[in-house]
């Protein structure tokens, strides 16, 4: 569904994507984790069309984000880190928004539904200062699955969530990779990403150094050593102490 | 605790200078910073240095008096102002990061309006320096005196502002009691405005039977130097003697009074007991989230303009929600700002129209249709103006560049074009003012109907043609234009919003030529072959072939905004 080949960006002279592949399937939710800089949020921003490749090429179910853009981004939802709402429109308005940028039919009990599985039932009519910034998230989670997305990304979606808000979005993300979605997860959350990740891709100075699922980490030779839990796998492939 | 505070404030301005001078590395901000230099030399430099001839110029002497006068009555009305109007923001207006280090730092509240006042002396001696530059006196002794006096002024006034707002926060926190707390305060300004109202209700039979501007002002002043009134007028004079004295002689001898003055203030201030830190934090919140929105609050949620059907082009959808964003944000603040305009126009319409007030009505609405169309535009920002702060969010939506610029224009359009149609409407219903019988009114009597036609189709083409182009700015120029509610400051920015606007009036005409020669030569032709003078045939000229070039520029514009990257439109100081 996701497939990104020999990805590569440079601001200027620095190169912060370099020469990147990985694929995800169909029901895959993959963990992409590094260091900051490593190049997570440049990657994640090529693969939804907010930046252009410098090289290599980006297909989502098949259509190039560069060639195809719309057609790509209709299967598309990314969910950034910092919410990004219009703040003049209430949490409804944004739900009709998006089902008509996205060509939504059932727009109303879509929306009925998302808001209620994340807990917003109630706040349709409320403006985005009238919600804290774990709403704000939730509302921006629910206009990205309005549509039902064959690919997911999440950008460290567990910022501003209280507990039972971070219990609700990983049965969430989990959900959607069973339900066929292919879905990647930006996070330093070690544990989270160990908990819900069906693989894991490790970036770091731009280029991928891991890209297996946890087992097979533990199992890696060069990575066995430093212990069995992600943390330790983490550390020892981005040359940090374990 | 002082030295921190100065280091703060050094470090700021040293730190926010370095950034100004670092952007110069940039060609718009070095060509902007050019053309901002050439016009403050054009405008103000070569024009004092002209109208400072000595054999031209009066001695600043021979006007005092009445500048004077003129100058008190406007800190006056500052003053009474402050009282009643409440300001849009608070007493000592914090940063975020004042907020998140001063707040919490181990520093009294008294220690809080020091670093204020501290801070505010860059802008107030700043703002000294180049009223002094631009009034330019004649001596250097001139110079130095006009600078002190204007910044004891300025000081004295901003110490008068803060006091006030503080006042009035303690009002509205201690309710009832509060009176009781500033008795005396409230009494000084009930007591005098009191007596000016008394003074001017005495002196009104007078003053109606006067038929010159300058007898009036002649008159008010007299008054205004005698008994109590002379009394309520006195602080204001004190202060304005300086920056206004003749001579280091008569500034030196105004001193004392303006010190007094300025130190009362900065004790005034010192004693309040207003908890001015909430209002703070909550302003400072506010203005860290307008970067990224318009300025004024949201009002609530309204009624939306229409119903948005799930299906259909998705430019339809950002027109609604455009629209949204003006139905929340238009108040009547917002008209507020024109009402200057309007009043002037009113004004100008009253005396040059008779026949009641249907024909001042339809004298004041032609204009003001020409207005909105052509300011109107530069006004209404509900579009990619905006919207370019979110280029990440609008990314990743389903659809081309194209369209959604196509859609960003429209709301805009459609409000400014209904706007212009209803003044038309007016204008020509009510046979825009003109005299009956006169050539005009024949003329637009005969002709009303096609002329009204015309002016419906070209009014949306020229409203059209300036937000492309205004949008298109904003696509192909992110950092020259003012995106969301930040602005540049500075004379390089200065400059470019210069630029901005020449190259938006060259586009406007140009955009306009390629129709009004096609109309042209069609009206031409139609004269030439059945002798009528065509009116409503070359206006849909024009109108179709702006439309056609916007859709074109559109097209173009949509595939600029496909390769920009989002870190193009930086965030303005």
């Amino acid at each position: 569904m996701i497939d990104v080949q020999h990805l590569t960006k440079t601001y200027g002279s620095f190169k912060a994507v370099d020469d990147f592949s990985f694929r995800v399937r169909p029901g895959e939710v993959v963990g992409l984790i590094g260091p900051n800089g490593a190049g997570k949020t440049s990657t994640l921003r090529c693969l939804v069309g907010i930046q252009s490749p410098s090289a290599g090429t980006v297909t989502i179910g098949g259509h190039d984000i560069v060639k195809a853009p719309v057609e790509a981004k209709r299967l598309l939802a990314f969910m950034a880190d910092e919410p990004q709402l219009f703040e003049y429109l209430t949490v409804m308005e944004h739900l009709r928004l998006t089902g008509r940028l996205y060509r939504v039919r059932d727009v109303e009990s879509r929306a009925q539904q998302l808001l209620g599985e994340l807990q917003l039932t109630g706040k349709e009519h409320a403006l985005p200062a009238e919600l804290s910034r774990g709403m704000k998230q939730k509302v921006a989670i629910a206009c990205g699955l309005l549509h039902e997305p064959k690919a997911l990304l999440f950008d460290e979606p567990l910022t501003g969530l209280d507990p039972l808000g971070i219990r609700h979005m990983k049965e969430t993300i989990v959900a959607r990779g069973r339900s066929g979605a292919a879905v990647i997860v930006s996070s330093h959350l070690l544990h989270m990403v160990e908990e819900i990740c069906t693989r894991i891709v490790i970036i770091d100075h731009g280029k991928k150094v891991a890209d297996a699922t946890l087992d097979e980490l533990k199992a890696h030779p060069e990575l066995a050593a430093a212990g069995s839990s992600l943390e330790q796998i983490f550390l020892a492939a981005t040359a940090g102490e374990p | 605790m002082v030295g921190a505070f100065l280091y703060l404030t050094a470090c700021s301005f040293k730190n926010r200078l370095r950034r100004r001078l670092r952007r110069l590395r940039e060609p718009r901000y070095v060509i902007g910073l050019l053309v901002g230099l050439a016009y403050f030399y054009v405008v103000f430099f070569r024009r004092s240095a002209r109208r400072h001839a000595p054999a031209e110029v009066p001695a600043i002497a021979a006007v005092a008096a009445p500048l004077q006068f003129l100058a008190s009555l406007f800190l006056m009305g500052t003053a009474v102002i402050a009282w009643l109007w409440p300001a849009g923001r608070p007493p000592l207006p914090f940063t975020r990061a004042d907020v998140q280090f001063l707040f919490t730092a181990p520093v009294t509240r008294r220690q809080l309006v020091h670093f204020m006042l501290w801070r505010s002396q860059i802008a107030i001696l700043f703002g000294s320096a180049i009223a002094t530059f631009f009034m330019r006196p004649g001596s250097l002794a001139g110079g130095w005196t006009l600078m002190a006096g204007l910044w004891i002024v300025l000081m004295t006034v901003r110490l008068h502002l803060i006091g006030v707002a503080l006042r009035r926060l303690s009002l509205v926190a201690h309710g009832a009691s509060g009176l009781t707390r500033q008795w005396l305060p409230l009494s000084v300004v009930l007591g005098g405005t009191g007596v000016i109202l008394a003074t001017l209700v005495r002196a009104w039979p007078a003053l109606g039977a006067m038929t010159g501007g300058r007898e009036v002002l002649a008159e008010v002043q007299r008054l205004a130097g005698e008994g109590a009134a002379a009394v309520v007028f006195w602080p204001f004079m004190a202060l304005v003697r300086l920056p206004t004295a003749a001579s280091t002689g008569a500034f030196l001898a105004a001193l004392p009074a303006a010190l007094a003055l300025l130190a009362l203030n900065y004790v005034w201030v010192l004693q309040s007991d207003a908890a001015f830190e909430e209002a703070s934090a909550d302003h400072a919140e506010r203005q860290a989230s307008r970067r990224q929105g318009p300025r004024a609050a949201v009002k609530g949620a309204s009624a939306t303009p229409f119903t948005l059907a799930p299906d259909g082009r998705p430019e339809a959808a950002i027109l609604w929600k455009n629209l949204i964003l003006v139905g929340r944000y238009v108040s009547w603040r917002t008209a507020l700002r024109l009402l200057p305009l309007v009043v002037l126009l009113g004004v100008v319409a009253w005396a040059n129209v008779s026949g009641g007030v249907a024909a001042f009505a339809g004298a004041l609405a032609l204009p003001l249709a020409a207005i909105a169309v052509l300011l109107g535009p530069q006004m209404l920002r509900n579009d990619l103006r905006q919207d370019l702060a979110r280029l990440p969010l609008l990314k990743t939506w389903p659809m081309s560049g194209a369209a959604l610029i196509r859609g960003q224009v429209l709301a805009p359009t459609v409000v400014v074009t209904a706007v212009a149609w209803l003044l038309l409407l007016t204008g020509v219903i009510l046979g825009g003012g003109l005299r009956p019988g006169s050539r005009e009114a024949m003329v637009l009597g005969t002709h009303r109907l096609p002329f009204l036609a015309a002016a419906f189709l070209l009014a949306p083409a020229i409203i059209l043609s300036q937000v492309v182009v205004q949008n298109g700015l904003a696509v192909l120029f992110p950092g020259w234009v003012a995106i969301g509610a930040s602005r540049a400051r500075g004379i390089d920015a200065m400059g470019q919003r210069m630029l901005l606007l020449a190259g938006m009036l060259l586009a406007l005409v140009v955009s306009l030529v390629p129709g009004v020669v096609a109309a042209g030569a069609v009206a031409f032709l139609a004269y030439q072959v059945t002798g009528a003078i065509l009116i409503l045939l070359p206006a849909i000229i024009v109108a179709l072939v702006v439309a056609g070039e916007c859709w074109l520029a559109i097209e173009g514009l949509g595939r600029v905004l496909d390769r920009t990257d989002p870190s193009a439109v930086e965030a303005v100081e």
